[in-house]
């Protein structure tokens, strides 16, 4: 097992270099004056563009720029983001964990819904049930998430006022900010239940109840899809006959043989779910106000802001290869038959 | 059904309760409610700060915070006036008649005032105000305001060549700055008419001590070179201010993108009744409206086009109709780089392009100005909000004068004009361009369309396009000449005609400089202009100038827009001056 | 199903399959039109499908172009706010008086041709890769299968904003952007499938007859994995469809004025909150081009999941 393990991680650095290469390559079809538009706030300091191409060497040929930020990683610095106003580090480390507690209610959300419509979607096989599970999976995906979000937001907080935007009301925030309110996490829930203020854990989860339906009902359809089919497979197999033909309950054969096996795609999706609730989230968080990672990466692209693209893609590649070995890790619990080479 | 076991149920169950539970926390809300938040006052916008550093920021929402809320000048506008000021920092304001400013012009001394404090504590003193407008001059970020000090008092742009080599001696800075006893002394190169209004606008004061306590220059005569054009993460002013204003900085966070301040107890007049501000970014129109129906926002910044969803709020005023000293415009460039440009097509005239100096006829310029629709720019890109210009001076500055004569939409002399231009050749064989304008600006759409709309309807062989590009290639594509015309406006940095006429009509101008145009005779009527301290000697002589803009027509001068604030009524004491980038908290208390 | 029926269909066996293409095709396709059509929401997804197809191809006739390029929307005046349908405007105009019923006709066109376009470089770049990888093996696979691996780290809105960002927003542009984020899901697939087929006995009969590799993969290989791409493509017609409309929504989408879904549905971001009396004022900026989006996203998936039932083989025999 833990040679396998080390084996997937040796990916990573591999990984790392493709992904930076991929982005600096890029900056070959920009032009210095391009590069120098991220420095500029205003239409008036348009004059200043020679002045400033010059001062951040924006004329160097790209190898040149790579090698310079290379060397710069390799001494632990990431780089200034023009965008983010700070350090690349400190802009990654200040908006994941935003992103992350989103992230995370959602994809349990979308986990437990996904898998129970899947089943019950499999089990009543064209049935109502069947049809109606994936017609509402299915709906949720057929909209772009920023309609789903504006229109919870209308409902559920310009009507009723239940829901806010953001991530804590006005009197939390300015809690958080004070010198009382210790940040272990950076995830307001966790941290709220750590302060043992509870009133701010009710106020993160009353901010976080919109983003997160938005997350799972977009999502949620794929899920569906996947546990439906892989649910119909497995229960034509011979051994789930066999079970039912011994007599077993209905309930009995599915929960305990039929789930379990069906996991192995589920998994797989998990964690193509995982990496792909990262680009879901960027809308989300626009609408919603929250400062997450996926708003400041796409703001940052959309700027050319290469130290915030690089550092940002780095960090994905280096998640996206812990997801996949964890799903690995999975396949070999759930199935005994698997053995990890 | 069958599916649903016991554990999910109580699932189901557990969840439903979290959601209720959460509920608790609601606060009462809508309109004719108390007062939410009474001693916090909620900003929502649109824009980015990018610095807090005075001598650095250059756009109006970095400055929000800046001016006049946490640093002050030495002179203020008095109330909502452009050209009447009142002592802040400073114990008088300069006049020929009490001497301050001397007969010849060049000089001017300011009396600090006494028992001032910085939010460190620290009193501020002559010395204090002489390092913050030397650093201000010294420290001449590439793209920063430092120019406009430079230039009337040391006579240049910027303290560096276009090698990028110093070229301004300390004997220089400490001459033009300086201060004699508890007075401050500015010296002139030449007699400059708006100096005073600069000094209102761009002379924020901080502690000395304080700043180079953390890291930046200490004031003295030979290390200054070396915080020459910084980097603006290399200074602690950077997120960190100490001034003299009403409000004190308690945390920029840039994630959030939130700026908070808190109320200064010592303030060296009255405290304000406002606690603390908080002006947050929330770029989602949709959300920043809906922030402000409940209450949870006090005043929300909007653009033009959305004012008709914000009108009629229960519990909200609508301040509208609020004067901008800001003109957009539509600019002629009168070289194109016709090189590798799509843009210009084939790049000569044979009806599929346009030559280089296709905007340098006069006749093909006042064809375009002739043709388009202004009054339905003004409609359908600023809802109507706005006045058409007279000329490069706006409404509400000396000089502003309605007797100047402008461009109106007339179909046939729009066709004379193109029969005339380059000797008929346009007329008969046509031409083809596209236009680029700035992606997701909406009223630059829409005037790009009334040009394609109106001038292709003259004549089937003119084809004109227009193509939304993001700010970098537009910028790439001003770099290098190669925009065929563009929509670029202009905004005040300080309310005198000069900082009008000059970036419009001077060689060495802002636009001059992208488009191509020049008249020595322009040039001549605006170093007169600024250098004459009598009013009306001004107005004529800008007036002049506003007809050589009429008749040389470099540009197309669109509108001049107004702006509106949405803001709960429990808002009361908020006034607007049109030079303020944003708004000024002092005197706002919510009730 | 009646015992008749059952027995008289075709065995299973693929090597059969492919060594009898015409009769097997025959009984084939009666098999998979009779299981289609025994699935009332498969038959939605095809109808909803149809009409779309049929107003692509009618655009010209259903809404006359009136620009020069016949993708922009015929706009009357320049009033910014929307209004609604009315004489002359069935759909009613969005901001700046664009025609909605235009825009509406006219992005069933630019929806085929920009989830075509996208899909066709997909599995181009999958077809050439994805069998080099599968059929050879060894040093090459790895190769590619890296390479893969790195465009999959990337997430894939911020590859494709990247890219737009870089090159300019043009349909084109947009085109490439997110055939490069989905090229790599097509080429794991058809290598997994080229895997699966390799191996089997009548390919490496043909080998064994001399038969040359290209002929191998063009007659037996291609036509037994071209199934599953087809589920996939039908799944992700609608899907690129979405991500469009996400990119107009980030600011990167095609210029204003095109007719496109995706920019028309996010040009009523800045309007869903109607007046201040009546939320719905503009209902019809959201509800229209949603309601085309909608359908279509439904009526791809609807048919991808009509194709997995009928095309997948492993569920195939079931009752």
């Amino acid at each position: 097992m833990t040679t396998f393990i080390a084996r997937r991680l040796a990916l990573l650095p591999f990984v790392a270099v493709g992904v930076t290469v991929l982005i600096f390559s890029l900056l070959q079809f920009l032009t210095p004056a391009m590069r120098a538009s991220l420095y500029i706030h205003d239409p008036k300091q348009l004059n200043a563009l020679p002045d400033i191409i010059r001062k951040y060497d924006l004329d160097r040929p790209v190898y040149i720029q790579y090698w310079g930020w290379l060397r710069q990683v390799l001494h632990g610095d990431l780089g200034w983001s023009e965008t983010a106003r700070e350090p690349v580090a400190d802009a990654i480390r200040g908006y994941f964990p935003a992103t992350l507690e989103l992230g995370m209610y959602s994809f349990a959300c979308i986990l437990a819904l996904g898998i129970w419509l899947g089943t019950a979607a499999a089990v009543n096989k064209d049935r109502a049930l069947d049809h109606l599970s994936r017609f509402t999976s299915i709906s949720g995906a057929s909209l772009p998430t920023f309609v789903w979000a504006l229109l919870l937001l209308m409902v559920f907080y310009g009507h009723f006022g239940w829901f806010p935007p953001g991530r804590l009301s006005l009197d939390a925030d300015l809690y958080v900010r004070g010198g009382q309110f210790h940040a272990y996490t950076g995830l307001m829930t966790i941290d709220a239940l750590l302060n043992g203020q509870w009133w701010i854990f009710w106020d993160a989860v009353r901010h976080l109840v919109l983003p997160v339906a938005t997350l799972t009902y977009y999502l949620t359809a794929v899920l569906v899809r996947i546990t439906r089919s892989s649910m119909l497979e497995t229960l034509r197999t011979d051994y789930v006959r066999t079970a039912e033909a011994k007599g077993l309950s209905h309930h009995v054969v599915i929960d305990k043989h039929a789930r379990r096996n069906a996991m192995i795609p589920v998994i797989t999706l998990g964690s193509l779910l995982f990496v792909g609730l990262l680009s879901g989230v960027v809308i989300t968080e626009t609408v919603f106000n929250l400062p997450g990672i996926g708003r400041w990466g796409v703001g940052a692209s959309q700027q050319l802001d290469i130290p915030a693209v690089t550092g940002f893609a780095l960090v994905f590649a280096g998640l996206l290869v812990l997801a996949n070995l964890c799903a690995d890790v999975l396949y070999a619990v759930v199935d005994p038959r698997i053995r990890l080479r | 059904m069958q599916m649903i076991s016991w554990g999910r149920r109580w699932a189901a169950l557990a969840l439903a309760a979290v959601l209720v539970a959460s509920l608790g926390t609601v606060a009462a809300r809508g309109a004719g409610e108390p007062v939410k938040n009474p001693d916090t006052f909620v900003e929502l916008g649109f824009g980015d700060v990018s610095t807090l550093d005075p001598a650095l920021g250059y756009d109006i929402y970095s400055y929000e915070p800046i001016w006049p809320n946490v640093y002050e000048t030495l002179i203020m506008y008095s109330g909502s006036s452009l050209d009447r000021f009142e002592p802040m920092l400073a114990t008088q304001v300069p006049s020929l008649q009490n001497g301050l400013i001397s007969a010849d012009g060049l000089t001017y001394t300011l009396p600090i005032r006494q028992g001032v404090r910085f939010h460190d504590g620290a009193e501020m003193t002559a010395d204090d105000v002489v390092y913050s407008v030397r650093r201000f001059l010294l420290q001449d970020q590439a793209g920063g305001p430092a120019w406009l000090l430079l230039s009337p008092l040391l006579g240049v742009d910027s303290t560096r060549d276009d090698k990028g080599k110093i070229q301004v001696a300390w004997a220089d800075v400490a001459r033009a700055v300086s201060a004699q006893g508890n007075s401050v002394v500015f010296r002139l190169k030449k007699p400059f008419a708006p100096f005073l209004t600069i000094v209102a606008a761009w002379t924020s004061i901080m502690s000395r001590k304080w700043a180079a306590s953390h890291g930046d220059w200490d004031g003295g005569p030979t290390t200054w070179q070396k915080y020459n054009n910084p980097k603006d993460q290399d200074r602690y002013q950077f997120n960190h201010m100490d001034g003299t204003g009403p409000f004190m900085l308690q945390e920029w966070d840039r994630q959030a993108k939130e700026v908070i301040l808190v109320r200064n107890d010592h303030y060296w007049r009255k405290p304000a009744a406002l606690k603390r501000i908080v002006m947050r970014t929330v770029p989602e129109f949709a959300t920043r409206r809906l922030l402000l129906q409940q209450g949870d926002a006090d005043l929300v910044v909007a653009s033009l086009n959305q004012q008709s969803q914000l009108r009629g709020i229960p519990g909200t005023i609508l301040q509208d109709n609020l004067p901008l000293i800001a003109l957009q415009t539509l600019q002629f460039n009168f070289r194109i780089n016709t090189e590798a440009n799509p843009d210009a097509g084939s790049g000569k005239l044979d009806g599929n392009g346009i030559p280089p100096d296709f905007f340098a006829d006069i006749h093909v310029r006042r064809g375009f100005a002739y043709a388009f629709d202004y009054a339905s720019n003004l409609s359908g890109g600023y809802a109507g909000k706005g006045v058409l210009p007279h000329g490069p001076i706006p409404q509400g500055l000396l000089g502003y004068d309605t007797t100047v004569p402008m461009y109106t939409t007339n179909r046939d002399k729009a066709i004379a004009e193109f029969k005339e231009a380059f000797g008929g050749k346009v007329w008969d064989t046509g031409f083809r361009l596209t236009i680029p304008y700035t992606a997701g600006n909406t009223a630059r759409q829409v005037g790009a369309q009334i040009v394609k709309d109106t001038v292709t309807a003259l004549n089937p062989k003119f084809q004109i396009e227009f193509r939304p590009v993001p700010a970098s290639s537009l910028n790439q594509l001003l770099f290098a000449h190669k925009g065929t015309m563009y929509f670029l406006g202009w905004f005040a940095d300080y309310p005198d005609p000069h900082d009008f006429a000059q970036p419009f009509l001077a060689a060495s101008g802002y636009f001059p400089v992208r488009g191509g145009y020049k008249n020595p005779e322009a040039d001549r009527l605006i170093d007169q202009a600024v250098g004459t301290p009598d009013p009306a000697k001004r107005k004529a002589i800008y007036r002049q100038l506003s007809l050589i803009a009429y008749n040389d027509l470099p540009y197309l001068f669109l509108v001049q827009p107004v702006q509106f604030y949405t803001m709960r009524s429990w808002t009361h004491g908020w006034y607007y001056n049109p030079i303020f980038p944003g708004q000024y908290f002092y005197t706002i208390y919510k009730q | 199903m009646s015992a008749i029926r059952s027995t008289s269909s075709a065995p299973t066996l693929p090597f059969s399959r492919a060594l009898a293409p015409a009769r097997a095709v025959e009984s084939g396709w009666h098999r998979t039109v009779r299981r289609f059509r025994r699935n009332p929401l498969s038959v939605l997804g095809m109808g909803i499908i149809a009409m779309f197809v049929l107003t692509a191809l009618l655009a010209p006739f259903i809404a006359h172009p009136v620009e020069r390029n016949p993708y922009m929307m015929p706009h009357s005046g320049y009033a910014p706010d929307p209004q609604p349908p009315r004489p002359g405007h069935p759909f009613g105009t969005t901001e700046e008086q664009f025609d909605l019923f235009y825009g509406i006709v006219w992005g069933a066109r630019t929806a085929f041709i920009v989830a075509l376009s996208v899909i066709a470089s997909a599995v181009a770049i999958a077809l050439v890769l994805g069998s080099v990888s599968g059929f050879y093996g060894g040093r090459v696979d790895e190769i590619v299968m890296r390479i893969v691996d790195i465009v999959l780290a990337f997430p894939g809105l911020i590859l494709a904003v990247v890219i737009v960002a870089v090159l300019g927003p043009s349909v084109r542009n947009l085109i490439i952007a997110i055939a490069a984020v989905e090229w790599p899901t097509y080429t794991r697939l058809l290598r997994g499938e080229f895997l699966r087929v390799r191996d089997m006995e009548y390919v490496q009969a043909a080998r064994a007859l001399g038969a040359s590799d290209l002929l191998i993969i063009v007659r037996h290989v291609i036509p037994n994995t071209i199934y599953s791409v087809l589920i996939l493509a039908s799944l992700n017609m609608g899907s690129i469809v979405i991500t469009f409309a996400a990119l107009s929504f980030l600011g990167l989408g095609v210029p204003p004025g095109y007719s496109d879904w995706g920019q028309l549905i996010s040009l009523s971001r800045n309007w869903i909150t109607g007046t201040a009396g009546d939320p719905f004022t503009f209902w019809y900026t959201l509800i229209i081009p949603g309601t085309a989006i909608f359908l279509f996203v439904l009526g791809w998936n609807l048919l991808g999941d009509a194709f997995r039932d009928v095309f997948d083989p492993r569920l195939q025999g079931s009752r």
